[in-house]
């Protein structure tokens, strides 16, 4: 048998029970799914292509409802750092459970991962728990502001840092200009434009709130420009204005030792979420010692943020991702597929951009300025077990395997070849 | 959170506008505007917009200022001019006496038919022809008060800023649609649908179009359920998505 006539084929999925599950849903759950994992904000198009259930998980793979097996490049848009169900954690995890988890005196777990946590990331000298990035974020802010007794945050445009209405827009619904006002608001990049709004606020910013680099989503990613950081750590400490560094997203993935240090500069403050924990719900956000007496002062905290559990679970994951050195591997594995993903559109002739960090890479195809072939390969490989996203950053877990990636290839391939016939005009 | 001006753009260019698609799709409107002279009435609102409708041979038609036409309406202010759509305000004409016939008679059973469409009882929309046609001015007239909302108020001025450039088609599936043209963040709504688009927003039938714009349906939902389609540059469409939130508000 010929090496072309082995390759597998990858026919399309039904997902017939997603549909039914999610017209069930839709009746007692607002929009069916809400947020960044239902078929609105996730930009499942068209919807029909996508799973809107999953049945199991494991590894790198999850399954719908339907039976279909997915290599999943989202990681449960993040959280999924090690692999799904990985067997140390969730032993560490199932150990603490016997012991107890959510209980009236927090374990002292908590001081032991709070130990693990200030003894792996550069810039930090203590740990404040929490459960989800927005705690995170909005802890952070609340102890820049009590201690710098300033109102004010810069953001740079195209930003994402949590949900409560003051890390919102002002056109978001249920947002009042009060909410937001503020605010100041930048482009990524821009020092001048960065420079001009400390001098316009002198004296009323408490916190610059900043993703380590672009991570938007619709555009391509950008890193900072060499120098970038260092400028605007040299002028925030002139000025008094706090960094806080909203690393829920990238962290860990760029660098065990925080995305401030991969990028060469110190964080003021810095929050953890995603791949904290390989799933289990906690966040962090972490801060130097003079910042310590404004975290300790706030009335800040949830039924669940010291729970046990997923305490064990952090532990195990970041002992786990140090062993492993888990930042390399994911640069390893994002190169070897986005590289293999640009050899196969160029092929087909489709210009796949790919942009940002490896192991958290983004995908763009440039044909046309609508973004709807991209969409169209996407639905493609999507619904024939690649799950990919329409238009946010990727992300790679550690049990990724290079099989997994040829397979990856294999199903981005037949998608290309799909696409081109809903798309002739592509040569 | 409303805005006056905002509102008599919309007031203008969005319902009275609507009275040019009124004559085209209800026979009785354009009954109303046949074997009369052609003639042309001015609103001219201070602070605010001006536009001249043009009624001639069953049709009219809207065009920007008013500086040609037979009879003018001057308003003070947005408010005023808005007090005439809310119908607390009788304009009086500074041009054009001699048409006064047409502005108490013609042009009221013209603007009570647009109300009827547009405000319609739960027995008319039960015919399929007179629900077809609400549902057709309704997308006009939101397709139409997005532009005047991005372009005006305060709230969907910050919505534009951060829309890109290019055309969004929102209409029904093998009905009609409209183009929301986006210039350096200024919108303007055309009343057709566009051969080339960035991004559209598209409905499968004139019942979810209906029950979207009656605020019935949920978006959110309705995309989920594939009963609303998106496709392309859907960042312009998050940013659309949240003017139409303050169309809701402005055309309560």
């Amino acid at each position: 048998m010929s090496k072309a006539a082995e390759k597998k084929s990858y026919p399309c999925y039904s997902t017939a029970k997603s549909d039914e599950w999610y017209a069930r849903a839709a009746k007692v759950i607002p929009s069916g799914v809400y947020g960044h994992l239902g078929p609105a904000e996730g930009q499942f198009i068209p919807v029909n292509r996508w799973p809107r259930f999953m049945e199991k998980a494991k590894g790198s793979y999850f399954w719908d409802v339907d039976g279909n097996r997915y290599i999943d490049y989202m990681c449960a848009y993040g959280p999924n750092v090690l692999g799904y169900c990985d067997p140390d954690v969730d032993e560490a995890a199932r150990k603490q459970m016997e012991l107890g988890n959510c209980t009236t005196s927090p374990s002292k777990i908590m001081v032991e991962c709070a130990e693990l946590l200030t003894d792996t990331v550069a810039s930090i000298d203590w740990a404040f728990f929490a459960k989800n990035g927005n705690d995170a974020t909005q802890g952070a802010i609340l102890t820049a502001r009590a201690y710098t007794h300033k109102k004010k945050l810069i953001f740079f445009n195209g930003f994402y840092h949590g949900v409560s209405p003051m890390v919102q827009k002002i056109d978001y619904p249920g947002v009042t200009p009060e909410d937001v006002a503020n605010n100041l608001y930048v482009d990524w990049d821009d020092i001048e434009g960065f420079k001009q709004l400390v001098a316009e606020n002198k004296d009323e910013i408490a916190a610059l709130i900043a993703q380590p680099y672009d991570h938007g989503n619709f555009y391509d990613n950008k890193f900072p420009k060499e120098g970038f950081w260092q400028e605007i750590r040299k002028i925030c400490t002139d000025n008094g204005i706090l960094i806080i560094v909203d690393d829920v997203r990238t962290g860990f993935r760029l660098d065990l030792a925080g995305s401030d240090h991969y990028f060469g500069f110190e964080a003021d403050l810095i929050c953890f979420c995603k791949a904290l924990a390989n799933g289990y719900n906690m966040s962090a956000f972490c801060g130097k010692e003079f910042l310590k007496g404004a975290a300790s002062g706030l009335s800040y905290t949830g039924s669940y943020w010291m729970s046990a559990v997923p305490f064990a679970a952090c532990i195990a994951c970041i002992n786990k991702m140090k062993k492993i050195n888990a930042p390399a591997l994911f640069k390893e594995l994002g190169t070897e597929f986005t590289e293999g993903l640009k050899k196969a559109g160029a092929e087909h002739g489709f210009d796949l951009v790919v942009s940002g960090a490896p192991a958290l890479f983004y995908l763009r195809i440039a044909n046309d300025d609508s973004l709807m072939i991209h969409q169209d390969w996407i639905a493609e490989c999507v619904n024939r077990g690649l799950f990919l996203a329409s238009h946010h950053n990727h992300f790679i877990n550690a049990s990724l395997t290079h099989e997994d990636i040829n397979e990856s290839l294999e199903i981005a391939e037949e998608a290309f070849k799909a696409t081109k016939l809903l798309h002739p005009e592509i040569g | 959170m409303i805005d006056q001006k905002t509102l008599a753009y919309i007031n203008l260019y969005a319902v009275l506008g609507a009275l040019e698609n009124l004559c085209e799709l209800a026979p009785e409107a354009s009954a109303l505007l046949t074997n009369k002279k052609p003639l042309s009435i001015g609103f001219d609102v201070k602070g605010g917009p001006a536009a001249t409708i043009t009624f001639y041979n069953g049709q009219c038609r809207m065009t920007d200022g008013c500086k040609k036409c037979d009879v003018k309406l001057p308003f003070g202010s947005p408010e005023k001019f808005n007090g005439l759509i809310d119908g607390t305000v009788t304009p009086i004409p500074t041009k054009g006496y001699l048409h006064i016939g047409f502005l108490l008679k013609d042009f009221t059973k013209l603007t009570d038919l647009l109300n009827k469409y547009m405000r319609p009882s739960e027995e008319d929309l039960k015919d399929p022809d007179f629900f077809k046609i609400n549902t057709t001015l309704t997308l006009y007239v939101v397709g139409v008060a997005i532009a005047q909302i991005a372009n005006q108020d305060e709230i969907g001025k910050f919505s534009a800023a951060h829309t890109a450039d290019g055309s969004v088609l929102i209409g029904i599936d093998g009905g009609p649609a409209v183009e929301v043209r986006v210039k350096d963040h200024h919108f303007v709504t055309l009343k057709r649908r566009p051969e080339k688009f960035r991004a559209a927003m598209s409905f499968v039938d004139y019942e979810t179009a209906n029950a979207l714009f009656n605020g019935t349906v949920n978006a959110l939902t309705a995309l989920g359920t594939g009963k609303i389609g998106m496709h392309g540059l859907n960042s312009m469409l998050d940013n659309i998505n949240r003017i139409l939130d303050r169309v809701s508000i402005y055309l309560a």
